[in-house]
């Protein structure tokens, strides 16, 4: 929840609407901010709070609420989200509410505002979507309704600001005066819906403007022939939007469906690598030139090693693959914008009910291709707990934005040049992470008396909103953001870790004199020295005591180090055995040398080489499987209410990658893959 | 007859709803209410869910939740 500047006695505007009303774009347009717009119902999972732009010198707190389609919770949490409306644990009351309408949906949206003006909130209504009302040749009658529901009205289009200054006079005038709202709470039955129900009915006739016939006519005429037309039953407005309907004709088609919604995952997956190629080499290239830089001005001290090596080199390697996951973002984030995640929640509701899942868990599956911390929070979307509960326990096994630097490194490692097929290996891999979460979550839903032993009501109700093209600036701006945050919250773990780690592979930095200068050019003496410091670091003592466990996967210390530091953030194993094998300056690029060094890495105290096909295949293996995210485990325990779920995911995940990855290792080598 | 009982394409009118059924609450909030008009557009795999038109908006469902929607079909044309 972000808290922006909240004092004590500032009043409270809170924006209340069904999902998919344009709240959050209201929002980002009064506060300034820049929260996910989303095309799909539930995009908005918290309440989140800001000031008011300074230039609307409105000097109140604007609060931002998950979506409800009417004030009876349906599920627990519905249930908070709903109490926390008539007054938050933190921020109160609130002063004034704005309901936010969807005018091309009138009929359904005004259950809400009904409900809300009849708890004795004080209200104002604004009206979204004329345009797509307008679109069907419609327009609302806005004074007539605001008699009509007693309450002020505005239309408006939170994606633009023309007739901002309306609203904010409008917002002002009801802030002053008597604000304390009498809000009670009133208990809603089934007959009272059917009744409100009726009672918009009535009232969408009376306001509803027939953009066709009313033009040339005498207002009073007109009103009158709109209570005729609209009476009938085949009524314009009761239509669909055309377009969306004849697109899901083929989205939605019964067996084109499910083609297409796999074609479409898979070409996401695919395109992650095959798009970024082509930009990689650009951004490995500059970073290893400001590595040398570095190295050149400064020399060869201890503090440019430092510079040069841990902070630029770890950082580096990981950075080098952002534009990876910037399209993937990117990807999403058309996906998002354009209607077709709800039309995906749909198409595999039925498959996924069968595993004890969920339509509703589909949307956080997906973002836990982005990330597992906000995946881990979209399933409250998901009303039934057992269902929502399983949806978190497999969400892990997406494989995490944050994993792509891992599987970047070790394809390219194992396919060198080989951009195509490692793009195709890469959504093997993604795949595997679902086929992997669904067979678990059969297993579990199968055992469900044992793990989740809670019985809900399951159902699947769920609007399918108008496709749209995605707005592809609000799409860049999004995935800028999104990289933003990404490194934000990534860069201090990975230059923190980086300077751990090449602390402690420098120190105690024992000076060997054991090597001779007689022999050897100066590289390859300054080459063995590193080595030779290496192995005698901190680090090494450390890693050393871990190395039995690394043997049976053919790893050594060096490598269990790097995966003890994945628990802070997964990307620090890249730039970790960057620090260990010394990428150190060259012509090549970064991610090349770091190549060349893995390939000549051999085992500690061995001649058997560190890096091998199965080695690679089986550290693969473990990083699609291992739960090796503490913040993951925070986010998870704080969403189930305690230790049960994280610390059973912990030890199955990276139980079970242990072992397949010991299983890939020994299994290749066995059919004589080394 | 009930909304999981139609073909895709097929109109009808609501006629009851029936409260017994544990999602019959949201169903009605969606919009489902005694006399509305509504179509059944498309049927996903395994015919379930459904995609249904009502009040202007579409409205995926599955059949499990749809059998609280008691309808009759609606004269063609
Ligand atoms: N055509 C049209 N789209 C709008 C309007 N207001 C908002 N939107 C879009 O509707 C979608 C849902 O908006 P959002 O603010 O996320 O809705 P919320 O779920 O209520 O927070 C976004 O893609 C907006 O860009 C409007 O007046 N007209
Ligand atoms: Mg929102």
């Amino acid at each position: 929840m972000s808290i922006d500047t909240v004092k004590e006695k500032k009043l409270l505007i809170t924006l209340v609407g069904p999902p998919n009303s344009g709240k959050t774009t209201l929002f980002n347009l009064l506060s300034g901010k820049k929260h996910k717009t989303v095309n799909y119902p539930g995009a908005t999972i918290e309440y989140s709070i800001s000031s008011f732009l300074e230039q609307y010198g409105i000097n109140a707190n604007l609060m931002d609420s998950p979506g409800i389609i009417s004030l009876i919770p349906a599920s627990p949490d519905e249930k908070v989200t709903i109490d926390n409306l008539y007054i938050h644990p933190e921020f109160g009351k609130p002063d004034l509410i704005i309901v936010t309408a969807d005018a091309s949906q009138l009929s359904r949206h005004l259950l809400l505002a009904r409900q809300i003006i009849d708890s004795g909130f004080k209200t104002i209504v604004v009206l979204t979507m004329n345009d797509l009302l307008a679109e069907k040749s419609f327009s609302i009658d806005d004074k007539e309704l605001s008699v009509l529901l007693n309450c002020e009205i505005i239309k408006f289009d939170p994606r633009k600001s023309d007739g901002i200054n309306t609203l904010i006079d409008i917002i002002k005038s009801n802030l002053n005066g008597d604000t304390k709202t009498i809000n009670k709470r009133v208990r809603i039955t089934d007959d009272d819906i059917l009744c409100i129900y009726r009672e918009i009915e009535v009232i969408e006739k009376h306001v509803l403007i027939d953009l066709n016939k009313d033009n040339h006519e005498d207002p009073r005429v007109a009103k009158a022939n709109r209570e005729l037309v609209i009476a009938g039953a085949g009524s314009m407005i009761k239509l669909p939007d055309k377009l969306t309907v004849n697109i899901d004709k083929i989205l939605l088609h019964k067996y084109w469906g499910l083609f297409i919604f796999i074609f479409v995952m898979s070409l996401m997956f695919t395109s992650i690598f095959w798009l970024a190629s082509p930009v990689m080499g650009l951004v490995d290239d500059s970073i290893q030139a400001l590595g040398n830089l570095v190295t050149d001005t400064f020399g060869n001290y201890w503090y440019s090693d430092l510079i040069s090596k841990g902070i630029i080199g770890g950082f580096g390697v990981v950075l080098v693959f952002l534009p990876q996951i910037l399209i993937l973002f990117f990807v999403l984030g058309i996906l998002e914008d354009s209607g077709y995640l709800a039309r995906g929640a749909m198409i595999i509701d039925r498959p996924l009910s069968m595993l004890g899942l969920n339509g509703r868990s589909f949307v956080p599956m997906l973002s836990g291709f982005a990330c597992a911390i906000p995946a881990i929070m979209a399933a409250r979307t998901i009303q039934n707990k057992r269902e929502r509960y399983l949806t978190i326990f497999i969400i892990p096994l997406m494989s995490c934005s944050a994993r792509i630097p891992v599987y970047g490194l070790l394809l390219a490692f194992l396919f060198p040049g080989k951009y195509f097929l490692s793009g195709l290996i890469l959504s093997l891999i993604y795949v595997t992470g679902v086929i992997i979460s669904l067979i678990v979550a059969g297993i579990i839903n199968r055992y469900k008396k044992t793990f989740l032993k809670f019985e809900d009501n399951s159902s699947f109700i769920m609007e399918l909103p108008v496709y749209r093209v995605p707005k592809i600036t609000n799409v860049i701006k999004n995935t800028y953001s999104n990289a933003v945050q990404y490194l934000q919250k990534a860069g201090p773990t990975i230059i923190t870790f980086s300077l751990i780690i090449w602390l402690l592979t420098y120190f105690p930095n024992n000076a060997p004199d054991t090597i001779s200068k007689e022999n050897g050019n100066t590289a390859s003496i300054s080459k063995l020295i590193e080595s030779e410091r290496i192995s005698n670091s901190y680090a090494a003592q450390i890693g050393k005591t871990i190395e039995p466990v690394m043997r049976p996967l053919g790893l050594d210390w060096r490598v269990g180090v790097s995966l003890i530091a994945t628990f802070a953030a997964r990307e620090v194993f890249v730039s970790s055995l960057a620090l260990m094998f010394k990428v150190t300056e060259t012509d090549d690029n970064m991610s090349a040398t770091l190549i060349k060094e893995m390939k000549n890495a051999k085992i500690s105290g061995t001649n058997e080489y560190l890096f091998t096909t199965a080695t690679s295949a089986g550290l693969i293996v473990f990083f699609m499987l291992a739960l090796q995210c503490i913040s993951t485990i925070a986010i998870t325990k704080k969403e189930t209410g305690g230790w049960r779920i994280p610390i059973l995911q912990l030890i199955i995940y990276t139980g079970s990658a242990y072992l397949l990855a010991f299983v890939t290792v020994n299994g290749l080598r066995f059919i004589g893959i080394n | 007859m009930t909304v999981a009982d139609l073909n895709s394409g097929q109109r009808a009118i609501i006629k009851d709803i029936d409260f017994s059924h544990p999602s019959s609450n949201r169903v009605v909030e969606y919009g489902f209410t005694p006399g509305q008009e509504l179509q059944v557009l498309n049927k996903s795999i395994f015919n379930d869910p459904l995609s249904v038109s009502l009040r202007g908006a579409l409205i995926a469902i599955r059949k499990n939740d749809a059998r609280c929607i008691e309808v009759i079909l609606a004269n063609e044309h």
